[in-house]
C-alpha cells in the first residue's frame, strides 16, 4: 500500500518516508496516533504541500522529519541514510540537511538578540564554507531573503521588524546551514495578506535557485496549490488523497478533499456542506475503519470496519477511500 | 436601502492612543454607514485600525485611547453622549459584539446557560428566570447546538461550538447591530464555513445588521454586500462586494490585495505581493499613506493627501480617480 504514492523516480528521492508512525501516551497504557503509517517521498527542488485541519497530524509529521520527535515506527531516509532513530551528535549533524521554519515569527526569534546574532550563531556553528567570513555569509543570507539594506537589518532587533520581515529572518536562519530541505510549518498563516505573497514567492525562488526541497504545511488549499508540486491531504493522521497539485484541485476524489474545497472561501459555494457532522477524528491506537467515516456523506458499513488502503487511481494520484468519486 | 435610516453612522471619526511619544492616530477621519439588515465588511491588515474602530463603536476603548474627533451614532443615538448607566443598557440590547477568541470571551468556570442567562437577565428586568431559560434554549437551537450543552462548560465544547455560543449571546437581546471581530480566524476552514453559513442564515431569519471585521478578503467578499477597506487608519475604499475583482478599477491598495491572493481554481496561478511593509502609525508617510508602496504613485501622492470621493455606494481616497464617475486615470 505504501508503494502507491512513490514518485516514479524513487532512486532520486531526497527524502523517503515509509509507514511513519508517531504516537503519544495518554495514560492507562493507551496511546493516540496523530500520524498513522504515512508514506511519501520528496525529490530535490520539490515542494510537497501537506494539507489538513488541526489535529490531522500535519505538524507532527514535520517535527518528526526534522527529528524533533522520534517516530514510533516506520522509517525516514534522507539521501539514502536512515535518520529515523538517530540521536545526540547525529541529530546535530542531521540539522545541516533538514531545517524548520515555524508558524509564529513573533515566538521563534529571541527578543534580546539582534538579527545579526540570530544568524551568526548557526553560521559559526555549521560553517559550510571557510573561505567566506561569517560576516559575509550573514550579508549573503540577508540578501537572499530580500532583507536589504543588509547593514541596517543586521543591527535591528525582532521587535523592530514586521511579521513578514521576521519570517524572512527565520528563513535566512534556516538557510544558514545550507540545508537540503526545509519543513515550513504554516509560515504565512500569521502574516498580513499583502505580505504573504512575498514570502511564498521567496520560497518559490529558493526552490528554483538552490534546488531546495520543502515540506509546506498548511490548512490553506490555495497556497498549497500555488507552491506545491504535489498536495497530500491528511485527516486523523492518515493520508486521504495525494496528487499533483492542479489535479487534486481539479479532480478531487476523496469526500474529505471535496469538503475542504467546498469550504474554502472564494469558491462561492452555497448550501449545506458535504458532511454529516463536524466531530473530531478518533486518534486512539487500534481504531477501526476510515477516520473520516463519522463525517462522510458516502459512509457505508465497510467504512466503519475496514480502513481503506491508499490506492493509486492514475499516475501519481492516490486515494484512500472505499467510495472514491 | 437609501431611504432607510442607518443603524450605524460613523462621522469624521478619529481615535488616537496616548503614548510616551505623543498621540498615535489609529483611526483617522473615518465615515461609514451601515443600514438595517446589511452586512458590511471591514477589511484591513494588522495595525490598519479596524479593531480599534470596532472597539470605538462599542465604546469599549481602554484608558489610553481617546476619540479625538467625530461621532458614532447607533439608531440615531450618539454612543458617546450616553451616561454610564444608559450605556450599560444600550450596549448588548442595541449593539453587541462577537470577539475573535471564543475561548477568552467565555467564562471558563460558568456553564453556557449561566452566561446566556446573565446577558438576558441583566438587561431585561421584566424577564423571569423561566422565560430566560426558554430563550436560552431557543438561542441554542438558532445556532444549531443541542440545548443539552446549556449545562456544559466552555472547555467541554469544540472551538466551533464555543464561537456559536458567543454568537448566541451576542444576538440574545435582538440587537440592531452586531460587530464581529474576526469571529472565525482561529477556526479550521470547514468549521469556519459552517459558522459563516449559520451567521448568514440567522441574520436573514432574525434581522440585524453586521459589521464584519476581518483581514480575509475572499471570506468577506462572500459574506458582505459592501466592503470597506482600511489602510493606516483611513477607509481608503468602500465598494459593493460583487465588484471586488480585478476587472473593476480599485484603489491601488485594494488592487494589490486582490493580486496577492492565489486563486484556488484558476488555470494558471500567479500572485503578486504588495512591495514594502505596512507603515508605522507613529511616523506616517506624507501625502497618501500608501504612496511608498503604490506602483502608480506620482508627485502629488507624495505631497498631498487625497480627498474622499463618494459616488453612489462607492467611496475612494486616491489621486488617480476622478471626481465625476470614480473612473481611474490609469
Amino acid at each position: 500500500m505504501s508503494n502507491a504514492t512513490k514518485t516514479p523516480a524513487t532512486g532520486t528521492a531526497l527524502l523517503e518516508v515509509k509507514d511513519l508512525v508517531v504516537h503519544f501516551p495518554i495514560g492507562k497504557g493507551q496511546f493516540i496516533r496523530p500520524v498513522d503509517r504515512v508514506s511519501f517521498s520528496i525529490g530535490p527542488g520539490e515542494v510537497l504541500s501537506l494539507v489538513g485541519e488541526s489535529g490531522s497530524g500535519k505538524s507532527t509529521i514535520g517535527k518528526a522529519l526534522v527529528r524533533m520527535i522520534e517516530p514510533a515506527d516506520g522509517s525516514i531516509l534522507v539521501g539514502g541514510r536512515d535518520v529515523t532513530h538517530i540521536r545526540g551528535r547525529e541529530i546535530k549533524e542531521y540539522r545541516k540537511e533538514a531545517q524548520m521554519v515555524f508558524q509564529d515569527p513573533f515566538g521563534s526569534l529571541n527578543p534580546t538578540r539582534s538579527i545579526e546574532q540570530h544568524l551568526a550563531f548557526p553560521v559559526r556553528k555549521y560553517r559550510t564554507n571557510k573561505d567566506v567570513s561569517v560576516s559575509e555569509q550573514i550579508d549573503e543570507l540577508l540578501t537572499k531573503v530580500g532583507l536589504t539594506p543588509v547593514a541596517e537589518t543586521r543591527r535591528k532587533f525582532p521587535h523592530e521588524l514586521s511579521g513578514g520581515q521576521r519570517q524572512r529572518v527565520a528563513i535566512a536562519r534556516a538557510l544558514a546551514v545550507n540545508p537540503k530541505f526545509i519543513v515550513a510549518d504554516e509560515p504565512i498563516s500569521m502574516l498580513d495578506v499583502s505580505i504573504r505573497a512575498g514570502v511564498l514567492k521567496l520560497m518559490n525562488d529558493l526552490r528554483n535557485d538552490l534546488n531546495l526541497a520543502f515540506l509546506y504545511i498548511t490548512h490553506d488549499l490555495a497556497s498549497a496549490r500555488y507552491i506545491g508540486n504535489r498536495i497530500m491531504v491528511l485527516y486523523g493522521g492518515k493520508v486521504m488523497e495525494t496528487a499533483p497539485s492542479a489535479e487534486l484541485i481539479k479532480a478531487p476524489t476523496h469526500p474529505y478533499t471535496r469538503l475542504l474545497l467546498t469550504a474554502t472561501p472564494g469558491t462561492r459555494h452555497r448550501g449545506p456542506l458535504p458532511e454529516t457532522s463536524n466531530s473530531a477524528p478518533n486518534l486512539l491506537e487500534g481504531r477501526k475503519g476510515c477516520p473520516f467515516a463519522n463525517r462522510c456523506p458516502l459512509v457505508s458499513e465497510v467504512c466503519r470496519n475496514e480502513e481503506p488502503p491508499l490506492r493509486e487511481m492514475s499516475n501519481g494520484h492516490a486515494v484512500a477511500c472505499h467510495h472514491p468519486a | 436601502m437609501a431611504d432607510n435610516k442607518p443603524v450605524l453612522e460613523i462621522e469624521d471619526l478619529s481615535v488616537a492612543y496616548v503614548t510616551g511619544s505623543g498621540l498615535v492616530h489609529a483611526v483617522n477621519d473615518v465615515n461609514l454607514k451601515v443600514y438595517p439588515n446589511e452586512i458590511v465588511g471591514l477589511i484591513g491588515e494588522s495595525g490598519s485600525g479596524k479593531s480599534t474602530m470596532a472597539y470605538t463603536i462599542m465604546r469599549l476603548l481602554k484608558g489610553d485611547a481617546v476619540v479625538t474627533k467625530g461621532r458614532v451614532k447607533i439608531l440615531g443615538q450618539d454612543v458617546y453622549q450616553l451616561s454610564k448607566k444608559e450605556l450599560r443598557q444600550f450596549r448588548w440590547s442595541k449593539m453587541a459584539m462577537v470577539f475573535q477568541s471564543a475561548m477568552s470571551a467565555l467564562n471558563p468556570v460558568m456553564t453556557v446557560e449561566t452566561q446566556i442567562l446573565d446577558a438576558l437577565l441583566s438587561h431585561r428586568k421584566d424577564m423571569t428566570k423561566e422565560q430566560a431559560r426558554t430563550r436560552a434554549r431557543e438561542l441554542m437551537e438558532l445556532v444549531r447546538i443541542d440545548p443539552k450543552h446549556l449545562k456544559s462548560y466552555p472547555h467541554e465544547l469544540s472551538g466551533g461550538m464555543r464561537q456559536r455560543v458567543v454568537i448566541a449571546i451576542a444576538i440574545a437581546l435582538n440587537p440592531a447591530l452586531v460587530i464581529m471581530d474576526e469571529p472565525t480566524t482561529a477556526l479550521d476552514v470547514v468549521v469556519q464555513r459552517s459558522i459563516l453559513d449559520e451567521i448568514r442564515k440567522i441574520q436573514q431569519e432574525v434581522g440585524f445588521a453586521i459589521l464584519f471585521v476581518s483581514h480575509d478578503f475572499s471570506l468577506v467578499a462572500e459574506l458582505a454586500s459592501r466592503v470597506a477597506i482600511m489602510y493606516a487608519g483611513r477607509i481608503i475604499e468602500v465598494t459593493p462586494s460583487d465588484l471586488l475583482h480585478l476587472q473593476e478599477k480599485h484603489h491601488p491598495y485594494t488592487e494589490g490585495l486582490l493580486k496577492a491572493i492565489p486563486e484556488l481554481t484558476a488555470e494558471d496561478v500567479t500572485i503578486q505581493g504588495i512591495g514594502g511593509y505596512p507603515p508605522d502609525l507613529q511616523d506616517l508617510p506624507s501625502g497618501c499613506a500608501f504612496h511608498p508602496r503604490c506602483p502608480y504613485a506620482t508627485d502629488i501622492c507624495r505631497r498631498v493627501r487625497p480627498e474622499k470621493l463618494a459616488v453612489g455606494d462607492k467611496l475612494i481616497e486616491c489621486h488617480l480617480f476622478n471626481e465625476k464617475e470614480l473612473v481611474s486615470h490609469v
